[in-house]
């Protein structure tokens, strides 16, 4: 029972993850760019609603929304100022200065926030489905999850940009000469990378509390999701996204949270070195 | 040319001849502390740069320092273990694991950004690790532990008069620029430099780009980790912040980025600018504010990959001496040792 229940509250929470997952896949899809500073984007995100909410005291949805914004905006101003001056340096140099905005956002967040735990303490109830007790928090983010997943499936299958992003993530040259302007297009997946992280950070804040050093770990876990599925697979992160939640909530019910977190950690540098086009993708090009 | 040559080696020599007598001339302790920070960090971040000169980043030094840090640290509090053993002990600790995964990714091709990645999670692992281990071999978890002080023992490494740490530290440092030049001028690196990325020229010319690598990541492992040892020994206390982990990983990587990871004097420039800058910042602002200078070399960081990405001493040194000539002079020598082989 108590491994269902971790099992059911892992689904659940696995809605999160395919969301924020999904914003660094689509980064790395269309721009090709490896984006370390995803993290810091939902720390950031974190912050602003508990400045918002708490010390300014705007009602908590319109918190949650004004920080989803706001995180878009920086966002673009990370592409403007970060990335785009290195489309076409090599890989590793965008890396290295996407590891230069963790340090800044984080140290930033540091300086102005000190190092303890803000939070916004929202309590939410503890439902009781037959024997089963799932945590309303991971109730939201599921279902927000999974909506705002749906909004962008239309976004990306029905809109002319959004067949123009798949467009340039298939095949960017030939998508040039077809009168699609990549710039635009990586600005808008930028744009959308953004909002996603921002509206992780909402789902995530009936859940956590927020420090300067929160971001690294949630950068890592969406690498590793975006790896399990293949990089730059969509679906394959959508599923991938769901068993890691499923993986880290037994493993932190069954053994202490640290080793289900190394074991992971341990399956991911596995995949990247056998298997780097995903347990769950094709080879590609 | 050659009196220029004679002028470097010169103020060279005067500056070794300053630094060795500067402890007795000047009796300030905190200076000597700040030096031996920045030749702790000169030397890590050298040897980082017998990597990082290939286009191997590796973004997991980070746990090969925290494996040099804990294992002495562990291997003396726990069972009195000399922290001179713990030393080699911790080293190859840290060279089996490059061993280990510096093949599996060579082997695989899983260079770039893909590696960098990959060293990025050992890293995170390493402090995992760390935490995890906070009961059983009493780590201390993020709180951190003490090194169990003995006074002043050189069985123990352990001295009250910091100076001899800053000979140690120096002698280090030293060794590192010396093993930075053998490895410039081993034919292997030669060849490699004349064919690039190109393994099959490269063994073609009899070299095995995977073995090489691998070797060259376990050397730096290894010697990482007993930057990590003497660390610990001369701040006697271990965190995983401070002394593990994705953060200390990128400050190395940032010092060599900074000073300019190919060249013999860029890392140690790097870590000579920044740590001042932390320094400064913890001096004249308090230590509260050390996150400021933090976010100063992180903007410091994104500039420098956008305008210059060989870094200070790098782009300093290239206007000096022409790329053209240095690039010439590899390609000759790699032309040179293909024919040898004919």
């Amino acid at each position: 029972m108590l491994i269902l229940n971790s099992v059911v509250n892992g689904v659940l929470f696995g809605g999160v993850l395919a969301l924020m997952a999904f914003g660094m896949n689509l980064m790395f899809g269309v721009v090709q760019i490896v984006h370390l500073a995803y993290g810091q984007f939902i720390m950031v995100g974190l912050y602003l609603v508990y400045v918002l909410a708490i010390l300014y005291h705007v009602p908590l949805l319109l918190s949650c929304a004004a920080a989803t914004a706001a995180v878009a905006l920086l966002s673009i101003l990370a592409y403007y100022l970060v990335v785009k001056p290195l489309l076409k340096a090599p890989p590793i140099n965008q890396l290295l200065a996407l590891a230069g905005v963790w340090m800044v956002l984080e140290n930033a967040c540091l300086a102005l926030f000190g190092a303890t735990y803000k939070g916004v303490q929202v309590v939410l109830p503890v439902l009781h489905v037959g024997e089963l007790y799932i945590a309303a928090s991971n109730l939201i983010g599921f279902v927000v999850g999974l909506i705002t997943l749906a909004m962008l499936y239309l976004f990306l299958n029905k809109t002319y940009t959004g067949v123009a992003i798949r467009a340039i993530a298939q095949d960017p040259e030939i998508t040039g000469i077809m009168g699609v302007n990549p710039r635009t297009v990586y600005l808008v997946t930028f744009a959308v990378g953004g909002a996603l992280a921002g509206i992780t950070a909402a789902c995530f804040v009936p859940v956590y509390s927020v420090h300067p050093h929160f971001g690294g770990a949630f950068t890592l876990l969406a690498f590793i999701i975006v790896i399990l599925g293949g990089m730059g697979n969509l679906l394959g992160g959508f599923i991938g996204a769901f068993i890691i939640g499923v993986v880290t909530s037994v493993s932190s019910t069954l053994l202490n949270p640290e080793i289900g977190q190394i074991i992971v950690l341990l399956i991911c540098l596995l995949i990247i070195i056998i298997r780097p086009q995903g347990l769950l993708g094709v080879r590609g090009k | 040319m050659k009196q220029i040559k004679n002028l470097k080696r010169g103020i060279l020599l005067f500056l070794l001849a300053l630094l060795i007598v500067w402890p007795f001339l000047f009796q300030s302790k905190y200076l000597l502390h700040i030096l031996i920070l920045i030749f702790i960090w000169s030397y890590v971040t050298t040897v980082w740069s017998y990597m990082g000169r290939f286009g191997l980043v590796s973004l997991g030094h980070g746990a090969f320092f925290g494996i040099g840090v804990y294992t002495t640290a562990i291997l003396f509090n726990l069972h009195h273990v000399s922290p001179w053993l713990g030393m080699f002990v911790g080293g190859l600790v840290a060279a089996a694991i490059a061993v280990v995964l510096g093949y599996g990714c060579f082997k695989f091709g899983v260079i770039g950004h893909y590696f960098a990645i990959a060293t990025l999670v050992l890293s995170e692992i390493s402090t995992l690790v760390i935490i995890a281990l906070r009961d059983a071999l009493q780590t201390g978890g993020r709180l951190g532990l003490t090194i169990r002080s003995v006074g002043t023992s050189p069985l123990y490494l352990q001295f009250d008069n910091k100076m001899y740490f800053y000979f140690l530290a120096l002698a280090l440092l030293l060794l590192a620029l010396f093993i930075w030049k053998k490895i410039d001028e081993s034919k292997a690196q030669m060849a490699l430099k004349a064919v690039g990325e190109d393994e099959e020229a490269a063994l073609s010319l009899g070299i095995d780009v995977v073995k090489y690598k691998t070797a060259v990541f376990a050397l730096s492992a290894f010697l990482t980790a007993v930057g990590g040892t003497v660390y610990v020994q001369f701040t006697m206390f271990a965190d995983p912040t401070t002394c593990t982990g994705v953060g200390l990983s990128l400050g190395i990587v940032f010092k060599a980025i900074i000073g300019g990871m190919y060249t013999l004097w860029g890392p140690t420039i790097g870590s000579l600018l920044i740590v001042i800058l932390e320094e400064y910042t913890r001096l004249f602002l308090g230590s509260a504010y050390v996150s400021y200078s933090h976010i100063i070399y992180g903007l410091l960081i994104i500039v420098l990959i956008r305008f210059l990405p060989k870094g200070l001493h790098g782009t300093v040194s290239e206007i000096f001496q022409g790329r053209r000539k240095r690039e010439a002079k590899t390609l000759l020598a790699g032309r040179q040792l293909a024919e040898n082989r004919d």
